[in-house]
């Protein structure tokens, strides 16, 4: 295999939780050094949150085995001035600082930019905040079930009809989209750092992404649109964009923003070509003025197929439309295996979440087992010069674990 | 104008709707020259998004300033073999060409990584498809809706309870964030090219970052975990960690993480110190929680949200509100944050790209193109003069 893209680069993720850390995670996955550092004893609280009552049941760390792949965990404690000497020595060798600390935590702990910049003018330090690095609620922690899909109004948004209760996010969905941005910022600093020399501070926060993610309908707030409320299925405003429930009872989502193509494929597909030619929904206009009646025909017409058979029927035929997939079918999709996006761990044991990109001739790391809390502590120390010595009087206090 | 990180590096964006062209706005915000490429006469369809039934309604076209700000345009029709000739021109001095053009449109028009890499060793070739560059689906295409909020489980998973009927997305939900992806599968380019001086091609798609997104609930069934049944509203186990209705329809969502502390001061707030004894352990609390949970949705629909908020942000109670878009237009945070920016020429607000770097100013936000708006001035750049632009006009592969 040929060197990795990112061998020899050294990241310190000195972050908790999903989306800081998962950034670190995507240099990892192409060849980054990644020090995961923790503090002594229950270490990043993440590892604890599989165990929550209502979450997925399993002996497995699945969350952790996802978010700290092909990391190297060393278990320090800031608060001991050893334990922020040995990162102090970390930082100077590193090139990538990770962190999503609250700001005042770094302050006090002496970590920020600031801080640490001037230890090392090469790094590239990355900030993750909930809320950006400015402004009355910079200081405020959250989650992305409140930073990015509350507060962005995509949850508000993402519901069946405007009177129904809102869904709860699902954990870490705001998350890894994150880490992608902070991922993105971190290779442009890197990238300049590659014409100019000098490192420097990048940040993301969960809020702009929600933005981001939203920005669809944020603009069109911002432009002064009014919102529609959104009507319950029953008053669609279109019956080839919308929900269709099978006869084994699953919901598929048609989305044929190019109808004029695609209709008359669909009907003839089904079985019925004379609704092409039926003036009620013979052009687009027709369709939008048919809505309700379409609609009938469409329940009716998929109410006859299993979802497995109208796949079949509908890929043939070239229709735009996505079938709302349970968890369970990520198990044996052979398009998420073949496009890469899942991957098997290098031991054989499982199979994990690819990052969801790709660059030709850069392969990315056979995913590693997640460390336990302090594995490489030794490991690391040792790299960074610290003798057989020093290292035990460093656990005897506590500041290294 | 500071220059920006990416002055002088010559974009082409080769693409439609959201997820690719959104991925050459980011490089827009840090001063890359973004060329948009379009067919002559309609444009990108995406151009036609805003005002379809159910859209917000506005006589500005948001969606298109949104995603193509700062973008120049050229009206290129790439079946003529000019129009072709005109592309290759334009990717001899580009660095990177963004497409998300199906595969068999790609091989008729001559516009693969195979194509263009002859063309142009230094390009990096950033490719974008609905499911993937490989496998039996790799070929069809596909939106935001299917590809990523679908088909990863999200849109199953993200519903009231199990029985609700499955809530559509946003328009480019899924989208905004898949350009991030591609964004940065290129700047991992760039930088490798900054070290080797090849280019290379990149990919992103739909289908892998609606995965990325909800990874965590993958993650756990490709280990085998078992998966509880997701409850109602009205039957979650921790009536503290929940959604609750304001009398003004509004709703909040309690998150309560330190209970230990908070349970009692809660329970002061809202006027039920009554019966703070009766639930006062964890386990009471999750025995009784459907019945706890109709004693809080009536107390909280007694009230209205800004009523609530003043109440239990004196309590210092942790919550947060389920935002309206309303909510946003006078969000100071957002503007603090940099996550909204104005345009330069004070049309109105943006949504910035969701990362900065330290010491680089984005772009003030240009207003996009019209069709082709740009058509002649890149072509002149590009060495046509007077007498060839009117022949490729002439012959209308150029608009």
């Amino acid at each position: 295999m040929t060197e990795q893209l990112f061998a020899g680069l050294k990241v310190i993720d000195c972050a908790s939780f999903i989306a800081a850390p998962a950034a670190a995670t995507v240099l990892s996955d192409f060849g980054a050094d990644v020090i995961k550092i923790e503090p002594p004893g229950e270490g990043d609280a993440y590892r604890t949150l599989h165990a929550v009552p209502g979450t997925p049941k399993s002996n497995v760390d699945y969350a952790w085995l996802h978010g700290a792949r092909n990391k190297r965990s060393i278990a320090l404690n800031l608060k001991t001035p050893q334990g922020l000497e040995v990162l102090h020595r970390l930082v100077a060798k590193a090139d990538v600082f990770v962190t999503n600390l609250p700001l005042p935590v770094r302050r006090r702990m002496m970590i920020s930019y600031e801080d640490l910049s001037s230890r090392n003018a090469q790094l590239i330090y990355a900030s993750f905040t909930a809320y950006g690095e400015k402004g009355v609620e910079a200081d405020k922690t959250g989650f992305d079930s409140t930073a990015y899909w509350a507060r962005s109004g995509l949850m508000d948004q993402v519901r069946p009809d405007s009177m129904s209760p809102p869904a709860r996010s699902v954990a870490g969905m705001g998350d890894h989209p994150c880490s992608i941005a902070l991922y993105a910022a971190i290779v442009t600093g890197l990238y300049r750092r590659q014409l100019t020399g000098k490192g420097g501070l990048v940040s993301s926060s969960l809020l702009a992404n929600g933005l981001w993610s939203n920005a669809f309908l944020v603009q069109a707030r911002l432009t002064g649109a009014t919102i529609p409320p959104r009507p319950p299925r029953s008053q669609s405003l279109s019956a080839t964009t919308n929900m269709y429930r099978t006869r084994d009872n699953r919901w598929f989502n048609l989305a044929m923003v190019n109808d004029v193509k695609q209709y008359p494929l669909l009907v003839a597909t089904l079985g019925r070509p004379e609704l092409a030619a039926d003036p009620r929904f013979a052009t687009a206009d027709a369709r939008r003025a048919n809505v309700p009646a379409l609609m009938a025909e469409f329940d009716d017409l998929f109410a006859r197929f299993d979802l497995a058979d109208l796949r079949t029927t509908l890929d043939a035929a070239g229709i735009t439309f996505g079938f709302v997939g349970t968890i369970d079918e990520a198990l044996d999709d052979q398009q998420m295996r073949d496009a890469g996006a899942i991957v098997p761990l290098a031991d054989g044991s499982f199979e994990t979440i690819s990052s969801p990109f790709h660059v030709e001739g850069a392969p990315k790391t056979p995913p590693r087992q997640a460390p336990g809390v302090g594995e490489h502590s030794d490991d690391v120390l040792r790299e960074y010069g610290y003798s057989a010595e020093e290292i035990s009087r460093m656990r005897a206090a506590k500041a290294v674990a | 104008m500071a220059e920006g990180l990416f002055a002088g590096l010559r974009v082409i964006d080769c693409a439609s709707f959201i997820a690719a062209p959104a991925a050459a706005t980011i490089f827009s915000d840090f001063g890359a020259d973004v060329i948009k490429i379009e067919p002559p006469g309609e444009g990108d369809l995406y151009r036609t998004l805003h005002v379809r039934p159910g859209s917000p309604k506005t006589s500005r076209d948001y969606a298109w300033i949104l995603d193509n700000r700062n973008k120049r345009g050229l009206a290129l029709d790439l079946k003529s073999e000019r129009g072709h000739e005109v592309l290759c021109r334009l990717v001899e001095k580009a660095d990177v060409f963004i497409t998300n053009m199906p595969f068999p449109v790609r091989r008729k028009l001559k516009t693969g990584y195979n194509d263009l890499k002859d063309v142009n060793p230094r390009l990096i070739y950033a490719s974008f498809t609905a499911y993937g560059e490989a496998g039996p689906e790799a070929e069809k295409t596909g939106f935001d809706s299917t590809a990523y909020w679908a088909r990863s489980g999200l849109m199953d998973m993200v519903r009231p309870d199990a029985e609700a009927t499955p809530a559509r997305s946003s328009p480019g939900m899924g989208d905004h964030p898949s350009a991030v992806a591609l964004f940065s599968a290129i700047m991992t380019a760039l930088w490798r090219r900054e070290r080797t001086g090849r280019g290379g091609q990149v990919s992103s798609s739909l289908v892998a970052n609606g995965l990325w997104s909800n990874s965590y609930l993958v993650q756990a069934r490709l280990i085998g975990a078992e998966f509880p049944p997701r409850p109602k509203r009205t039957h979650v186990l921790n009536p503290l960690s929940n959604s609750y209705r304001c009398k003004d329809g509004r709703w909040f969502i309690l998150s309560m993480v330190n209970e230990a502390r908070q349970y009692a001061p809660f329970m002061a707030a809202i006027g039920l110190s009554h019966l703070t004894e009766k639930y006062a352990a964890q386990a009471d609390r999750q025995k009784n929680s459907p019945e706890l949970i109709e004693i809080y949705d009536k107390v909280f629909s007694e009230k209205t949200l800004e009523e609530w908020r003043k109440i239990l942000d004196s309590a210092g109670i942790t919550f947060g509100i389920v935002n309206t878009l309303d909510d946003l237009v006078d969000d100071e945070q957002a503007r603090h944050a940099g996550a909204i920016v104005p345009f330069a020429d004070g049309s109105g607000l943006t949504i910035s790209s969701p990362f900065n770097v330290d010491g680089e100013t984005k772009r003030q936000p240009a207003t996009a193109p019209s069709i082709g708006q740009h058509s002649d001035e890149i072509l002149r750049e590009h060495g046509y003069d007077d007498a060839d632009i009117r022949k490729l006009r002439d012959t209308k592969a150029v608009g």
